[in-house]
């Protein structure tokens, strides 16, 4: 290969790296440095009692938390199912210790809804609280019978109780939140310029083998790739031209068909489902559209070397230019049917932020994932037919194990492992907290499901080169 | 005259492991294993085969039916690698093996000739400044935009062979194609063929026609059961396997 060309490819590399790196330093914002911190104490459950807050009773409660950089308490509420209460509801939280007090607010209790919960907040998150021990107490001057009620909780363990109040083994419905400090995240830029120097060095290396006339990995698959690349165009062009060559409506299913699918399991699902999740629709599209992609792309990839037999037996080609053409017309789809999903979002009130974008790095895990599954899967084809029924039967209990029409909060505790060991689970679950939430997931996600790609390609790869010599004799 | 060596057979052998009957499916492979019974017979089909062919030769090959002709023309094309031995070919090999292998049925002919152009190794701009002169020698006029599913076999044979005769490959793999089309479509061939060889294009052919073979050929190579039984020029070679 010609010095001048790579040292062009190479700068091309460099440039886009440089680029994604500061991309996602200023689009994963916030999240990249903090994150909703472990020591969170979250509202219980179960209701045992309700204490209603006449004049001069008052609820404490003590808690301590370990929270990096505390930010605020909540306290939920009940009204007694009236709309007649009057009075003013006092929220003070002081810390157990010092008695200083932290935060304080009144409410007024006509204004407060069932179920209501009320937060104080420092304002300023403060780093000085961790494990600290810290009270919260509420009380009013409402008269009986038009007061409102705090609720309580079987106690949980540790260091909670409420005072002043019987029964003693009771806790508040309060929640306490902050956030932790990312330690990968606050190094950053040390990651990032560690990055950088790796793959300069590894340039350097690719560089000065070429100039002494060796091949290795990198040279050979860039040269391929400019080679192969109109017949790359072709087959993909193909594939997509006959995909819909004879229909009606045309490119139109492209996107009308997660549409579609949306509509139905919304109108099924919607009951069961659309009080424990927000934007339902959208929640349920990203979740179709990301499946649809993935089987479809996998079930192309299986047929991809037995379908080609005629070409394989007759006309050299890379092998594995058939699995990834399949991969990459099906991939149009996916960008196409994204069509949709943006305007369905939009329409269900979605807030797109710029963390959105972010969304596309695990639709790019997505694809790499389904291109080595898809590599594994065509190469077990061509020795094993039975691979078709087999992936059929997978990929319906890979539909059913993921979270595409459900909340992953009704998996129970004991099965969640099913999801942490799903890398679609990952995938979905991120780019959902991308698009509907707004904020970018923690550092850590970006990894899982970077390994999860990553390894994938490897064993699919790896394996398909070890028996494409053997593909001849068996299509 | 240039010795340039086009292609080069080193002691090539080809065995095949083949199975009793192929085991295709996981319960068959694995019933099989349980019981010990996965046994490979192995079948040689090429046997310490070596030559060399040069520049701008034509070069024919025959033999019967299973005497590892088309084994060979795989191993040259590089569709199969040699259980032992190299095959070493210079230039970019056009294989005509089967013609319009790589063509879509649901595609029309303008769009099969860019695919199956690409297929043969074809570069685009090549493929655009050529296209008119595929059309022309076709024969096919308006029929091009058509779906080729609508297509005879003849049409469709001329397309093909329109297609992979328009470059002028270094090594052109011609195995059984003279007898496409109608009778003035395989004369119009023969003298594409022909052309292509004047013009320095070296061509591996495989035929069973010994007229054609000594009319075209230069040196001929005879294999019997996956060996070399006889190498030399066209007329003595072809006159040895027409009295065996």
């Amino acid at each position: 290969m010609k010095g001048s060309t790579l040292r062009k490819i190479i700068a091309i590399v460099m440039g886009v790296y440089v680029l994604a790196v500061v991309a996602f330093y200023f689009l994963a914002g916030h999240q990249l440095r903090f994150r909703n911190s472990r020591g969170n104490i979250a509202m219980p459950e179960q209701v045992i009692q309700y204490a209603e807050l006449t004049d001069g009773v008052t609820v404490e409660q003590s808690f301590f938390a370990p929270i990096q950089r505390f930010e605020s308490v909540s306290v939920k509420f009940a009204t007694g199912v009236r709309d007649t209460n009057e009075g003013t509801v006092l929220m003070e939280w002081l810390r157990a210790d010092t008695g200083e007090t932290l935060a304080r607010e009144t409410f007024d209790a006509a204004a407060i809804a069932e179920g209501e919960v009320l937060s104080l907040s420092l304002g300023e998150a403060r780093e000085d609280l961790y494990n600290v021990p810290m009270l919260l107490r509420v009380s009013a001057d409402s008269e009986e019978g038009k007061c409102v009620s705090v609720i309580l909780a079987a106690k949980r363990g540790g260091d909670e109780t409420v005072l002043n109040l019987r029964p003693d083994d009771a806790t508040l419905f309060f929640s306490a939140s902050g956030e932790d400090y990312i330690w990968s995240g606050m190094h950053y830029w040390y990651f990032a310029a560690g990055g950088a120097l790796l793959l300069a060095l590894y340039f350097l290396a690719v560089y000065l083998r070429n100039a002494r006339g060796k091949t290795g990995f990198f040279v050979k698959t860039v040269s391929a790739m400019q080679k192969y690349r109109f017949l790359i165009r072709q087959l993909v062009a193909r594939d997509f031209k006959t995909k819909y060559k004879r229909s009606v409506l045309g490119v139109l299913w492209s996107f009308l068909n997660p549409l579609l699918m949306m509509v139905v399991q919304y109108f099924v699902f919607s009951t069961i489902f659309k009080s424990d999740i927000r934007f339902y629709p959208a929640y349920l599209l990203i979740g179709i559209v990301s499946f649809n992609f993935f089987s479809e792309a996998c079930g192309m990839c299986l047929t991809s070397v037995t379908g080609n037999a005629a070409l394989i037996t007759k006309v050299y080609v890379p092998k594995y230019i058939y699995p990834l053409t399949r991969l990459m017309s099906s991939t149009i789809n996916l960008g196409i049917s994204l069509i949709p999903l943006i305007i369905v979002s939009l329409f269900t009130g979605v807030r797109f932020t710029q963390a959105a974008i972010l969304s596309l790095y695990f639709w790019v895990c997505l694809i790499v994932f389904s291109l080595g599954l898809g590599m594994l899967l065509s190469a077990s084809m061509v020795f094993f037919r039975d691979t078709q029924f087999l992936w059929n039967v997978l990929s319906m209990i890979w539909m059913y194990g993921t979270p595409i029409f459900y909340p992953d909060s009704i998996i129970p505790e004991r099965f969640r492992i099913i999801l942490r060991v799903n890398p679609l689970f990952h995938f979905i679950k991120n780019a959902r907290v991308c698009i509907l939430e707004g904020i970018s997931p923690e550092p850590k996600a970006y990894v899982v499901c970077f390994l999860f790609a990553a390894g994938m390609l490897l064993v699919g790869s790896f394996i398909f080169r070890k028996t494409q010599d053997r593909f001849l004799l068996y299509v | 005259m240039e010795t340039e060596t086009m292609i080069e057979v080193r002691d090539v052998t080809m065995r095949f492991h083949m199975n009793a009957d192929k085991v295709l499916s996981l319960k068959e492979f694995v019933t099989r294993a349980l019981r010990g019974k996965l046994k490979f017979e192995e079948f040689t089909a090429l046997e310490n085969v070596s030559f060399s062919v040069q520049k701008g030769e034509t070069f024919g090959l025959i033999g019967h039916n299973g005497a590892g002709k088309s084994t060979l023309l795989k191993i040259i094309s590089g569709i199969l690698k040699p259980t032992k031995g190299s095959a070493v070919s210079r230039g970019n090999v056009v294989p005509m093996l089967e013609l319009g292998s790589g063509f879509d049925m649901d595609l029309t002919g303008r769009e099969n000739i860019f695919l199956n152009g690409a297929i043969l190794g074809y570069s685009e701009p090549f493929l655009k400044d050529r296209y008119e002169e595929i059309v022309a020698f076709s024969e096919l006029g308006a029929f091009i935009e058509t779906p080729i599913r609508n297509y005879s076999s003849g049409m469709l044979a001329r397309l093909a062979f329109s297609v992979a005769s328009v470059v002028n490959p270094e090594i052109l793999i011609v195995d059984e194609i003279l007898s496409v089309g109608d009778a003035s479509f395989q004369e119009k061939s023969r003298r594409r063929m022909t052309e292509l060889m004047s013009g320095g294009t070296t061509v591996l052919f495989v035929s069973h026609n010994l007229d054609q073979i000594r009319e075209m050929c230069g040196r001929v190579l005879w294999l019997d059961g996956g060996k070399v039984r006889m190498i030399g020029g066209a007329e003595e070679v072809c006159n040895a396997y027409a009295g065996a």
